[in-house]
């Protein structure tokens, strides 16, 4: 499940609903209740605002802590510095160009672990992996001048088409510029 | 009479909405009336333009169109008029609580080069300068190198950027400064008296100070491009501002900021007005306190998070500030969180005159918690390889000026009575209050979820599987057209005040 909720953007979908609905339901409940209901003035004892007021700013803390800390394991950042000195890693070079990209290499294997290492050579560009199913595995940017080229590495669990596109927009033709490479 | 009046008065369905009567409020009431007016006007422009994306890809009309419209209704949204309706208020806000004139030089050159240079920047637009309200530098350039649009519209394209941007980073900022700390105060103007201790105020200053201070960098940069376009600054000059990483994050350091900033100015409206409609007739928040340090954590977490939008640059980007980007992207969560709390805690206590206002004012708080909850989700570092350049971000931008812009217009209706002497009409008002936030709902859903199934934002060409969020945008888009259309009319409707 954790997993699922940090690999996934569906997970962020989810996590993103488990924060806004409970504060939909507190807010309308108080503001229909001193709008309509009762708008008199509460007779709540100070003491017990200040008593919601650290409850609500500890939980608050809490999640945020919780959230953020169990995404660690899931960061790409993390995984591609785990993998920085694993010799099984299979390096592919990829230079995007208005509006291509080019591979060092397009056919992989289930179960292959792959550094892709980008770079642009002209604009601002992505290289932005997605599923066959259509959800994006990730994108990263690739700025021209950057010093470095954006590097990550993806494990791939399924086979099947994969698309790759630019996500930042590059031009007239910027929808253009994608591409595929199988996984068998 | 004044010549914002003049104006307002032959401007034919807008002017209707903004009628000033000519008395000793003029020097307060007479250039807001124009600037919210104008920003309205632009408002009609961009959403047109934004209920035709969809359509343009339904009817497969071509991408470049798509790309010119894209880029004219961003720009139009984000400055000449959320911008530039927030610049009208916090002016007449500003004028009418410390007695100081919002009809000076200053007034009327942010009002010329905001919409000279908007009108400049679409004109380029429409001969061809598709770059986007985000520049994307280095393509501007590129653009012209490979043919997409030629060397004219890029240099008309940064000269108007170049006029708003001053608009925004210095005219405006340092006449609300100067309106709040050194021009002498007219006690005939000071019609609602507000101190410099009170966290509305507070939030005004904040606010101008973000831009005055993160837009400088972005000054300096895009000075020395324009410059060297005229060919005032030879190449060798400028080779540190054409480097696309220096433009990208001075771009970003003032972009992100300039959001934070709006968001600070618009917290400090909600502080000043909700007390004004509390229905025990205190007129006090909860806390003053909780309200200025929800204030002071949310301008110190909000500076320096501004490295979320370049997580996906790794390793070119040290991790650490990734890192540090993704906790002070939770940690204005913090400053949000007592927000939250304080005006909870005001309603609880002293109950609510549920006004027109108020509740526009409301629903539009509400739509900025729910999309700043987007906005710090995307700034988790794993969660951000997967929904950066989505239209997860793409729905972020659009409805937190969405959200902006509705908590502005709800203090607009607070405003209106003394800014023209006539009372909103309150029926249809309370109509657009239900359309508004329905659709924004929609909308703000409908783009998460596209950016969810992986939908890229700014694509000219959809595919097949993405026209099913399509349909619901061009659905909640035209519902939202229709609730401003009711929000012009409560204007419009407004009758004279009985007194």
């Amino acid at each position: 499940m954790i997993e699922f909720l940090y690999t996934n953007a569906w997970g962020a979908f989810i996590v993103l609903l488990m924060f806004q609905i409970p504060f939909l339901i507190v807010f309308f409940h108080i503001v229909n209740k001193k709008a309509f209901t009762d708008s008199a003035p509460s007779k709540t004892k100070p003491e017990k605002y200040s008593a919601y007021r650290y409850g609500w700013t500890v939980l608050v803390l809490v999640a945020f802590v919780v959230v953020n800390g169990a995404s660690i394991k899931y960061m790409p950042t993390v995984v591609e510095a785990n993998a920085a000195t694993d010799k099984n890693v299979k390096d592919v070079e990829v230079t995007a160009v208005s509006w291509a990209f080019q591979f060092s290499e397009n056919e992989f294997n289930v179960g292959e672990t792959v550094r892709f290492k980008a770079k642009s050579t002209d604009t601002v560009h992505s290289f932005a992996l997605h599923h066959p199913d259509g959800h994006l595995l990730f994108t990263m940017m690739l700025i021209p001048g950057a010093g470095s080229e954006s590097a990550l590495v993806h494990t791939f669990t399924e086979p099947g088409e994969y698309t790759v596109r630019c996500l930042e927009y590059c031009g007239i033709a910027h929808h253009a510029m994608k591409n595929t490479f199988t996984v068998n | 009479m004044s010549a914002a009046i003049n104006i307002i008065d032959k401007v034919p369905f807008f002017g209707g909405m903004f009628r000033v009567e000519s008395n000793e409020l003029n020097p307060v009431n007479a250039w807001p009336s124009l600037i919210a007016m104008t920003s309205f006007i632009w408002f009609a422009i961009a959403a047109i333009l934004g209920i035709s994306m969809p359509a343009i890809q339904f009817l497969d009309l071509g991408s470049n169109w798509y790309y010119q419209n894209i880029t004219l209704h961003g720009a139009a949204m984000a400055f000449p008029f959320a911008f530039q309706l927030m610049a009208a208020m916090s002016l007449h806000r500003a004028g009418a609580c410390l007695g100081k004139r919002a009809d000076d030089i200053f007034v009327s050159l942010f009002y010329i080069f905001m919409n000279v240079g908007a009108l400049l920047l679409t004109v380029a637009v429409l001969l061809g300068f598709h770059v986007t309200y985000t520049v994307m530098f280095p393509l501007p350039v590129v653009g012209v190198m490979t043919g997409q649009w030629s060397m004219f519209t890029l240099v008309l394209g940064f000269t108007g950027i170049a006029l708003v941007l001053t608009s925004m980073i210095f005219i405006y900022p340092i006449k609300i400064l100067r309106m709040s700390f050194f021009e002498r105060t007219d006690s005939t103007l000071q019609v609602a008296e507000r101190s410099m201790k009170d966290p509305g105020m507070i939030g005004m200053v904040m606010g101008v100070l973000v831009l005055l201070v993160a837009g400088t960098p972005l000054m300096l940069v895009a000075g020395s491009l324009l410059l060297h376009l005229y060919g005032i600054f030879p190449a060798a000059w400028i080779g540190w501002a054409a480097n696309p990483i220096v433009f990208e994050f001075v771009f970003y350091i003032f972009a992100h900021n300039l959001m934070e900033a709006m968001a600070i100015m618009i917290i400090g409206a909600v502080y000043s007005t909700l007390p004004l409609c509390t229905a025990d007739g205190s007129r006090k928040l909860y806390s003053d306190k909780i309200a200025i340090l929800a204030l002071w954590i949310l301008l110190i977490t909000s500076v320096t998070s501004f490295f979320h939008h370049f997580f996906t640059m790794y390793p070119a980007l040290p991790s650490t500030f990734a890192y540090h980007g993704n906790i002070m992207s939770f940690a204005t969560g913090i400053g949000g969180a007592l927000t939250i709390f304080t005006i909870l805690a005001t309603i609880w206590k002293h109950g609510i005159i549920p006004t027109p206002a108020l509740f526009l004012i409301l629903g539009g708080f509400v739509m900025y918690i729910l999309d700043g909850v987007s906005a710090i989700i995307i700034s988790n570092v794993a969660w951000n390889f997967k929904l950066h350049g989505t239209m997860w971000a793409g729905g972020h931008a659009m409805v937190v000026l969405i959200a902006i812009s509705a908590l502005w217009m709800g203090v607009l209706y607070y405003h209106y009575p003394l800014m023209t002497n006539r009372t909103i009409d309150d029926s249809t008002a309370r109509s657009c209050i239900k359309y508004f936030f329905i659709s924004y709902i929609g909308l703000f859903y409908t783009f998460l979820a596209a950016g969810a199934a992986g939908m890229p934002r700014r694509n000219g060409a959809w595919e097949s599987d993405w026209y099913i969020f399509g349909v619901f945008m061009l659905i909640f888009g035209v519902m939202l057209l229709y609730a401003f259309v009711l929000y012009f009319l409560s204007l419009r409707r407004s009758k004279a005040l009985d007194y």
